[in-house]
């Protein structure tokens, strides 16, 4: 049998390169050395023409991604600022399990010395402050293999896998970044990133994200605009996908924060240290469980999280509870105070976040 | 001659396919030529900056919007009574504020070159136009607005992508955010809609945009807005313009 296809295919020359019977019987007008050079001549023409069809159309657009954004935070300012106010979980969907864990969590905890250097979520930067950087890595050829995002101290870059590579198997290593696979839909880089450590989602509040989160992360450039759209999803302590999307502009003099390759810790609160106590609410006993609610009279069930409070029906309930606060107390300003812009003008109640005065005197001198 | 034949080809194929790239396909119209599908009903996810959008902050919180001074002190003097009395409870669901709102909107062809776009919150209608410039007539709360495709791939059985650009103006003034952060009529309103899809089906609607005012802005204001499309459309619930809630 396998002589037999061996032998098939010895005799069997391939349909391009086979001569005419007329060539090979030499009834043909030309010299059949000729002929047959003029016919292989056309077929690597014709093999040219295709390697052209098929690779000046590639299967996926490829946008150019690779430069610095500067931030713009110009949505959830207060969290991408200043921090959040513990106990604000609006604007998300966590699950009894993710609000447990969230009022057991203590400003003091990343302090510690064990936690200083955990890293955060691989996609944590969309709720900093910071700039981001892309860049991508290729190989010999110059086809790009992975795309790269970085810029962000508190966690691992973000690497793309533009060649095709599989997620490993669920039982592979998590690590701080995840394993990140990406395609092109059009001008949009789609990422799905999975293998992550449990994290924290958002700044500063524990709302926590489980190690079995996935991350569906769509990242659109549109000449100067970067917009990335992220979904999280967590089977643990989210009840319904998580979505954030934000803007960043291209912006060459932008100065993302350096990569993450050492971490340094120090004692930030010595009564912690050697103590061997790990810094927490015991449930029931978080004193800014009802910030918001006392603060900004927002119902318990939005400022804890739950998701129902995320759609437009939910103003029905709050027409016939929610009483507005007489003045905005804390962080009223926020961009403008603290990009250093004009903008504290004398006699405005525009609340400056308890600014020191050095520094509210430098960004409020007039302009030179 | 056979050279010649191949370079030909290939200075023809790289002529097609740098036009195909930089330049709109041709359209026959808007609908037939549509890249993405915008149609249906999307809800707005109130993920970001819940408290600015689900309820009316009070007065002078004008966090995260690059007003210049002008706009601070406009957005000090708000008044909601004043506003009532003067037929103006809608100034925060102009074109601008609206789609950052807590709203359900539904968008449809109207004809093969518009799209409609409505919401029950405040009830309002904006119309996409396709094509040729309409003549602007009195300023309103939704304005004018000019809509192009921008459309990728497609070619000879590529998948084919896209978005949709649409510009706004001759906008009456109206409020950024509910309790009284202005954008003036000169204010431009630049959206870019993106249609994203998960691996389940479910699909979400990204709207970036830059608000553009040289009366109240120091710089532009670039927010991402997201809207997940809803099979069930039972809880589309209109509701009027109200200047305080």
């Amino acid at each position: 049998m396998r002589r037999e296809i061996l032998k098939t295919a010895t005799h069997r020359p391939s349909t391009l390169l086979r001569a005419p019977r007329a060539l090979v019987e030499g009834r043909g007008i030309e010299a059949p050395r000729e002929r047959i050079q003029k016919i292989l001549g056309v077929s690597v023409s014709l093999c040219v023409v295709l390697i052209v069809l098929s690779t000046g159309r590639p299967a996926f657009a490829q946008v150019e991604l690779g430069g610095t954004y500067a931030i713009r935070m110009y949505e959830d300012y207060i969290e991408r600022g200043p921090g959040s106010f513990l106990g604000d979980f609006t604007g998300m969907p966590m699950s009894d399990e993710g609000r447990a864990k969230a009022l057991r969590y203590s400003s003091s905890l990343p302090s510690m010395i064990e936690r200083q250097c955990l890293a955060q979520s691989p996609w944590v930067g969309l709720y900093r402050p910071l700039a981001i950087r892309i860049w991508n890595e290729v190989d010999e050829s110059g086809r790009v293999m992975a795309w790269v995002m970085g810029g962000d101290y508190l966690r691992d870059t973000v690497r793309i896998w533009m060649d095709g590579r599989p997620h490993p198997s669920a039982n592979a290593w998590h690590s701080p970044s995840g394993f990140t696979t990406g395609h092109w839909e059009g001008d949009t880089l789609v990422a799905r990133t999975t293998h992550v450590k449990t994290a924290w989602i958002r700044r500063g509040v524990g709302i926590p994200g489980s190690d079995q989160s996935t991350f569906t992360v769509f990242i659109t450039r549109r000449e100067n605009l970067l917009t990335i759209m992220s979904v999280q999803e967590d089977p643990i302590y989210l009840t319904e996908p998580h979505v954030v999307s934000r803007v960043w502009e291209f912006d060459p003099r932008a100065s993302p924060a350096p990569l993450r390759d050492t971490c340094n810790v120090g004692a930030e609160i010595p009564s912690l240290e050697d103590t061997g106590e790990v810094a927490h609410y015991l449930p029931g006993q978080n004193p800014e469980e009802d910030y918001m609610v006392r603060t900004y009279n927002i119902p318990k069930d939005a400022a804890m999280g739950y998701a129902h409070t995320l759609y437009p029906e939910y103003r029905k309930t709050l027409r016939s509870i929610y009483k507005p606060p007489t003045s905005c107390g804390r962080y009223c300003c926020g961009w403008i105070e603290r990009q250093g812009l004009p903008g504290a003008a004398p006699g405005l109640t525009c609340n400056d976040g308890n600014l020191p005065a050095e520094l509210r005197k430098a960004i409020t001198a007039p302009e030179r | 001659m056979r050279f010649t034949l191949v370079l030909a080809i290939l200075l023809m194929t790289a002529a097609v396919d740098a036009q195909s790239r930089v330049t709109p396909a041709p359209v026959s119209t808007a609908r037939a030529d549509a890249p993405i599908d915008l149609t249906g009903q999307w809800v707005a996810i109130i993920s970001e900056d819940w408290r600015w959008r689900m309820i009316t902050p009070p007065k002078g919180d004008i966090v995260s919007i690059p007003l210049n001074l002008q706009g601070q002190q406009t957005a000090e003097a708000w008044d909601p009574a004043r506003d009532e009395a003067a037929g103006e409870q809608c100034k925060a669901y102009g074109a601008p504020g609206l789609m950052r709102g807590p709203i359900r909107m539904r968008i449809s062809w109207q004809d093969d070159n518009t799209l409609k776009l409505e919401t029950d919150y405040g009830i309002q209608t904006r119309l996409l136009r396709f094509g040729p410039a309409t003549p602007a007539g009195p300023r309103t709360w939704q304005g004018v607005t000019s809509a192009q495709w921008i459309v990728r791939g497609g070619g000879r059985g590529a998948p084919r992508f896209g978005s949709l650009k649409t510009v706004t103006n001759n906008l009456r003034p109206g409020y950024l955010r509910k309790n009284g952060v202005p954008y003036s009529e000169r204010a431009l309103f630049t959206e870019h809609w993106d249609v994203h899809a998960l691996p389940n089906g479910e699909k979400y609607l990204v709207n970036t945009n830059v608000v553009e005012d040289p009366l109240y802005l120091q710089a532009p204001f670039q927010t991402a807005i997201h809207y997940k499309l809803e099979r069930d459309t039972s809880k589309w619930d209109a509701t009027p313009c109200d200047a305080r809630f």
